[in-house]
C-alpha cells in the first residue's frame, strides 16, 4: 500500500466521496405511465435516466473511476399498480433480480459494443419471426447499453477536462470494447458492476475474478507492460473503490451487500484454476483490509499448504474471510442436483454462501428457512402429550420438517422476476436467446436454509436421554417447564442443558440426530422434484438465528418462532449462526466441531452455509500459528466438510468496541454470511457476535 | 480402572508441543505460584466459575477409558497434523496413575507431559517413561526463593530433572520470566548452569510474564495477589543460555 492508496483508503473510510451525492434521484413513474411503457421498457428507462442523472466525478489521483452520486433507485410503477399487475405471483425481495453473478469475463471481453451487436442481431431475427417479446427485450437491452456508454463517455470527457489523461484513455476504450490491458479490464468491471447497482439490483457478486481477469494480467506481464507491484496497486485501487458507495447498497445490515468474489478452485474442464492472480488477490485483500470484496476461496484436500497459509493471514487480520468452500464435495453435489458438470466446476459463491453458476444461474438461494428447533419442539410437545415413543417423536419431527419445506416452497411455484434488461446484457446467453435472465436463465432452482439444527438435535437428545433413557425427567414435568420458560424449573433446565449430549463434541448419538434432521430436509426437498422444482437444502441461517428465536420486528415472518426448547434454552435466546453449536455448549475446540459437522451428507445438502469456528486471537500470538491454522483448514477439507469460516477476535476487544465505538471504527467482524464493521451493526447483532467469542474463550 | 479429575480438554492447543494438539488439563496442583494463570486448576475438587457467559462447573471426573475414547476419536487427525495429546494442568503428576492408564490406552499417539516437575520420583517415572516429550518447568534455582514464590521446596523438581536424564527422555525446559522474581540475572544464570548438564534438553523456552495471568481469579471467586510489580517489563535475556551452549527461544 503506497501513499496514494493509503490516501484513497482513508478518504473512502472517512466518507469523502459522499460529498458528491445529489439530494435526490429522478422520479420515473409519471413519465412511464404517461408514455404507457411496458415493464421491460420501464426497467430500461430506469437505467437510462439514472445514467443521465449521474454526476461525473473524477479526482486527479484516481486511476479507476466511478462514484455513485444518486442516493436511491426510484420505482417504475406505483406500488398499487405493481400489486395489481402481479397479483397471485411471488415477488422475491420485491421481484428485483438479485444475488446472482454475471458472466463478467464474457461481458468485459466482448465490450458493450459487442453486446449491442448481439442485441441487434437478435432483434432482427425476432422481428422476422414475429416474436414481439424478444423484440422488446432486445430494444430494452440496447437502451440500457446506450445509456451506460453515454455515461462512460461523459466520464472520459471529464477525465480529459481535468487532465487525468490516463483515465481518459482507458475510458475511451472500455467498457465499449475489449480491454487491451489489466487496467482497462478493472475499469470496465468497475463500471459494468456499478451500473448493476445503479439499476436497482442488489447483492451484486463479482464471481471468479482471478479467472476472468487473469488473461489480461498475463498478457500485460508477458508484453512487459506491467510489473507485479503496479498490478497490485491497480487491484488494490479497485478493491478500495468497491467500498466507496456501499453504504447505499441495500442489505439487512450495513455490510450485507453481497460484493463477494471467489478465488481458486478448478476450471470448467476440471484442472486447477489457481494462477498468480489468485495469490495476488488474496495478498491485496489482506493489505487493503476493508470489508469489500468479501473473499471466498475454493479449496480441496489437495490444496497447496502455502495458499492456505496466505488465506490464514487474512483470518489473522480479523477480516472474517476468506470463507472456504470444498470443491471435493460442492461440485459432485451440484452435479447431482441437475447442474452440468462443467457448470458445477465453474461455481461461485453468491452473497453469503450459496453456490451459483456465473452467467447461468438465477437460483433463489434463500426462499426461507426450515426451523429445525420448531419442528423438533412441536414433535416433542405433541408427542409427549400423546404418550408417544421416542421413535414416534422422531417421525413427528420428520413430518414437521416436510410440512415447513412445502410451506416455504409453495409460493415459489408462482415466482415472478421483474425484467432486468441491463443485468441480462451481462449474462451468458440472454441476449443471444432474446429472453430476459429472470425468465430464461439455465438454472432457476430454489435454496432453503436448514436452520439451527444443533439446537434441535440437542433438544431431541435431551429428551431421549432424560425422558426415555435414564428417566430422571417426567414428560409432564418437561412439558410444564417448557410452557413457562423454565420459571421455577431452573434445576431441570440446567440438567437438560448441562447433562445432555450436544452437537459439536463429536458424540455419535446426538450427531446421528443432526444427520437425520438433514436427511429429512433433503428428502422433503427431493419430493419437490415431483412438482418440477429443484430445491437445494442448505446449512445456512442468515439472520434466522435471531428471527426463529424472537420473531422479526420489522415485518411478518412466515417461519414458526419457537419458545423455550428442551435443550434448556430460554425463550428468545438466539441459536447458533450457520453450522455452529448452540451458544453455551461446553466445546473442547475446533477438531470436534469439524468432526461433528463433517458427518452431514453434503452430497444432498448443497445450498451452502459454513461451519463457523471462533479462534481466540491468542492463537495467532505464537510462532508457527499460521501454519497450524492452515493445517486446520486442510483438515476440514480432508474430513469432507463443505464450507468453513474462521473468526479470530477477542471478546474483550469486541466489548471495548461496543463501549467505545469511536476507537474501533475499522474493527471488522463476520456476521452471518458477510463481514461488516462492528460499530455499524445494531446492538442485537453486536451482542451475538460478542457472545460467540465469549463462549469460544471461557 | 482409575478415575481422574480434569478441568478442561482443549483442542487446537498450539503452544503445548509439536503440531496440532489436544491438551488435557488435570485438576489439582501442589504448587501455589503467585503468577499462576490457571487458578481453576489449583484445587483438585470441582469448583464453580462465573463469567458474563454464565456459570459453569469446573472439574469433571472421567474414567480412564472414557477419556481415552474421546481422545482416540481424533487420533488420526492429530497424527496427520504432526501432533498428539498433551497432559497439562494443574499438575498432571498429582494424578499420575490415571494419566499413565490413559496413555496406555492410546497406543501410537504422540504424547507430551507438561509438568512442574514437582512429584514423587515413582509418579514422575511412571508417566515420563510413557511419553514422547516432556515440557519441564523450571522457575527458581534458589531453594528459599522457590519456597517463597511457589509454596514448595524445589528439591523434588531438581531430582526429577536428573531422573529425566537417566530416562534419556527428550525435554524442553520452560522458564516463566516473572518480573523481579524469576527473571533475575542470578536465577537465569543458575538455570542455565543446571540445564547445561542435561544432554537430552532440546531447547529452553523463555515465557515472558503475561499481564492476563490474573484474568480468571474473579470468576473463580479468588483474589489475585501476585506480590510483584506486574507492570515491570520482564528481563528477556537469552545470553546465559547461549553462553551455556543451550538452544533458547522466547515463546
Amino acid at each position: 500500500m503506497n501513499e496514494r492508496l493509503t490516501g484513497l483508503r482513508t478518504r473512502t473510510r472517512a466518507g469523502h466521496f459522499s460529498q458528491y451525492r445529489q439530494p435526490a434521484s429522478p422520479e420515473l413513474i409519471a413519465e412511464c405511465d404517461r408514455e404507457g411503457l411496458s415493464w421491460p421498457m420501464r426497467m430500461a428507462r430506469l437505467t437510462r435516466r439514472m445514467c443521465e442523472a449521474e454526476r461525473v466525478v473524477v479526482e486527479p489521483d484516481e486511476r479507476i473511476v466511478f462514484t455513485r452520486t444518486l442516493p436511491t433507485v426510484p420505482a417504475v410503477y406505483a406500488a398499487e399498480d405493481l400489486a395489481a399487475m402481479t397479483e397471485g405471483r411471488t415477488l422475491h425481495e420485491g421481484g428485483i433480480v438479485n444475488n446472482v453473478c454475471a458472466d463478467w469475463g464474457m461481458a468485459i471481453g466482448e465490450g458493450l459494443l459487442g453486446r449491442r451487436r448481439v442485441a441487434l442481431e437478435t432483434r432482427a431475427r425476432a422481428l422476422a419471426a414475429g416474436d414481439d417479446e424478444a423484440v422488446e427485450f432486445s430494444e430494452a437491452a440496447i437502451e440500457a447499453i446506450d445509456a451506460v456508454l453515454a455515461l462512460a463517455g461523459r466520464y472520459a470527457a471529464e477525465a480529459r477536462r481535468i487532465g487525468n489523461e490516463d483515465v481518459a484513455a482507458v475510458l475511451e476504450r472500455v467498457p465499449a470494447e475489449r480491454p487491451r490491458t489489466f487496467h482497462e479490464a478493472l475499469q470496465s468491471l468497475r463500471f459494468l458492476q456499478a451500473m448493476v447497482w445503479l439499476s436497482g439490483h442488489h447483492h451484486v457478486g463479482l464471481g471468479r475474478l482471478d479467472q476472468y481477469l487473469w488473461p489480461y494480467l498475463a498478457a500485460d506481464v508477458e508484453a512487459g507492460r506491467l510489473v507485479e507491484a503496479s498490478a497490485e496497486e491497480l487491484l488494490a485501487e479497485f478493491f478500495i473503490a468497491l467500498n466507496r458507495d456501499s453504504d447505499l447498497y441495500p442489505g439487512i445490515q450495513q455490510g450485507d451487500n453481497g460484493q463477494s468474489m471467489t478465488l481458486g478452485g478448478v476450471t470448467p474442464a476440471g484442472r486447477s484454476a489457481i494462477n498468480p492472480l489468485t495469490w495476488m488477490a488474496l495478498r491485496v485483500a489482506r493489505d487493503v483490509g476493508l470489508i469489500d470484496p468479501k473473499v471466498n476461496l475454493r479449496i480441496s484436500a489437495d490444496t497447496d499448504q502455502a495458499l492456505l497459509e496466505l488465506g490464514t493471514e487474512l483470518t489473522r487480520k480479523g477480516l472474517g474471510f476468506p470463507q472456504y468452500a470444498n470443491d471435493d464435495v460442492v461440485i459432485p453435489a451440484l452435479a447431482s442436483h441437475g447442474y452440468d458438470l462443467e457448470d458445477a466446476r465453474d461455481y461461485t459463491v453468491a452473497a453469503c454462501w450459496e453456490f451459483i453458476i456465473p452467467g447461468r444461474g438465477m437460483d433463489v438461494g434463500n426462499i426461507g428457512a426450515v426451523s429445525f428447533p420448531a419442528a423438533a419442539d412441536t414433535a416433542i410437545r405433541e408427542g409427549l402429550a400423546a404418550g408417544a415413543s421416542f421413535e414416534d417423536i422422531l417421525s413427528r419431527t420428520e413430518v414437521q420438517v416436510a410440512r415447513q419445506v412445502r410451506e416455504r416452497t409453495e409460493p415459489y411455484e408462482r415466482l415472478l422476476w421483474a425484467p432486468a434488461p441491463w443485468y441480462s446484457v451481462l449474462m451468458t446467453d440472454a441476449l443471444e436467446k432474446g429472453v430476459d435472465h429472470g425468465r430464461g436463465a439455465k438454472y432457476r432452482n430454489l435454496g432453503i436454509h436448514g436452520a439451527a439444527a444443533a439446537s434441535a438435535a440437542d433438544s431431541l437428545a435431551a429428551v431421549q436421554r432424560h425422558v426415555f433413557g435414564i428417566g430422571d425427567v417426567a414428560a409432564d414435568e418437561l412439558l410444564e417447564a417448557l410452557a413457562v420458560d423454565f420459571v421455577d424449573h431452573e434445576a431441570l433446565r440446567r440438567r437438560l442443558a448441562e447433562e445432555s449430549p450436544r452437537v459439536g463434541l463429536n458424540e455419535p448419538l446426538v450427531d446421528g440426530l443432526l444427520c437425520r434432521l438433514y436427511d429429512w430436509l433433503a428428502d422433503a426437498c427431493d419430493a419437490e422434484r415431483e412438482r418440477g422444482l429443484i430445491v437445494r437444502p442448505g446449512t445456512g441461517t442468515a439472520m434466522y438465528y435471531l428471527w426463529l428465536a424472537r420473531g422479526r420486528a420489522d415485518g411478518p415472518l412466515p417461519e414458526p418462532v419457537v419458545g423455550a426448547t428442551a435443550d434448556g434454552r430460554h425463550s428468545g435466546d438466539p441459536f447458533g449462526a450457520n453450522l455452529a453449536p448452540t451458544p453455551g455448549t461446553p466445546l473442547r475446540g475446533p477438531i470436534s466441531v469439524l468432526q461433528s459437522y463433517a458427518k452431514i451428507d453434503y452430497g444432498r445438502i448443497c445450498n451452502g452455509g459454513p461451519i463457523t469456528l471462533e479462534l481466540s486471537d491468542s492463537v495467532f500470538r505464537s510462532e508457527g500459528s499460521i501454519g497450524k491454522v492452515a493445517q486446520l483448514v486442510h483438515t476440514f477439507a480432508q474430513l469432507g466438510g463443505q464450507q468453513l469460516q474462521l473468526n479470530a477476535l477477542s471478546a474483550s476487544q469486541l466489548m471495548d468496541a461496543k463501549a467505545h465505538p469511536e476507537e474501533h471504527r475499522d474493527l471488522i467482524v463476520r456476521v452471518w454470511g458477510w463481514s461488516g464493521y462492528f460499530c455499524e451493526l445494531s446492538p442485537e447483532y453486536q451482542d451475538h457476535v460478542i457472545s460467540r467469542h465469549l463462549y469460544a474463550e471461557v | 480402572m482409575s478415575r481422574g479429575i480434569v478441568f478442561d480438554v482443549r483442542e487446537f492447543t498450539i503452544h503445548d508441543g509439536p503440531g496440532i494438539r489436544t491438551t488435557v488439563f488435570m485438576k489439582g496442583c501442589p504448587l501455589r505460584c503467585t503468577w499462576c494463570h490457571n487458578p481453576e486448576g489449583l484445587d483438585m475438587a470441582p469448583s464453580v466459575m462465573r463469567s458474563p457467559a454464565g456459570e459453569r462447573t469446573v472439574g469433571r471426573s472421567y474414567e480412564a477409558a472414557e477419556l481415552a475414547e474421546i481422545l482416540s476419536r481424533q487420533a488420526s487427525i492429530l497424527a496427520m497434523n504432526g501432533g498428539g495429546v498433551t497432559f497439562s494442568g494443574g499438575e498432571p503428576l498429582m494424578q499420575a496413575g490415571f494419566v499413565a492408564e490413559v496413555i496406555d490406552l492410546l497406543p501410537g499417539m504422540h504424547v507430551v507431559l507438561d509438568t512442574s516437575g514437582y512429584a514423587e520420583p515413582a509418579a514422575f517415572l511412571d508417566v515420563a517413561s510413557r511419553v514422547d516429550l516432556v515440557l519441564f518447568d523450571i522457575k527458581l534455582i534458589d531453594a528459599e526463593a522457590h519456597r517463597r514464590w511457589t509454596g514448595q521446596d524445589n528439591g523434588p523438581i531438581l531430582r526429577n530433572l536428573a531422573l529425566l536424564e537417566e530416562l534419556e527422555r527428550p525435554f524442553v525446559a520452560r522458564i516463566p520470566l516473572v518480573p523481579g522474581v524469576t527473571d533475575t540475572q542470578d536465577n537465569l544464570s543458575a538455570i542455565a548452569s543446571t540445564l547445561a548438564l542435561t544432554p537430552t534438553l532440546i531447547e529452553a523456552q523463555l515465557l515472558p510474564y503475561n499481564r492476563a495471568a490474573g484474568g480468571k481469579y474473579a470468576a473463580c471467586g479468588m483474589s489475585f495477589q501476585p506480590g510483584f510489580d506486574e507492570d515491570q517489563a520482564p528481563n528477556i535475556d537469552v545470553e546465559p543460555f547461549r553462553r551455556a551452549g543451550i538452544e533458547v527461544r522466547v515463546a
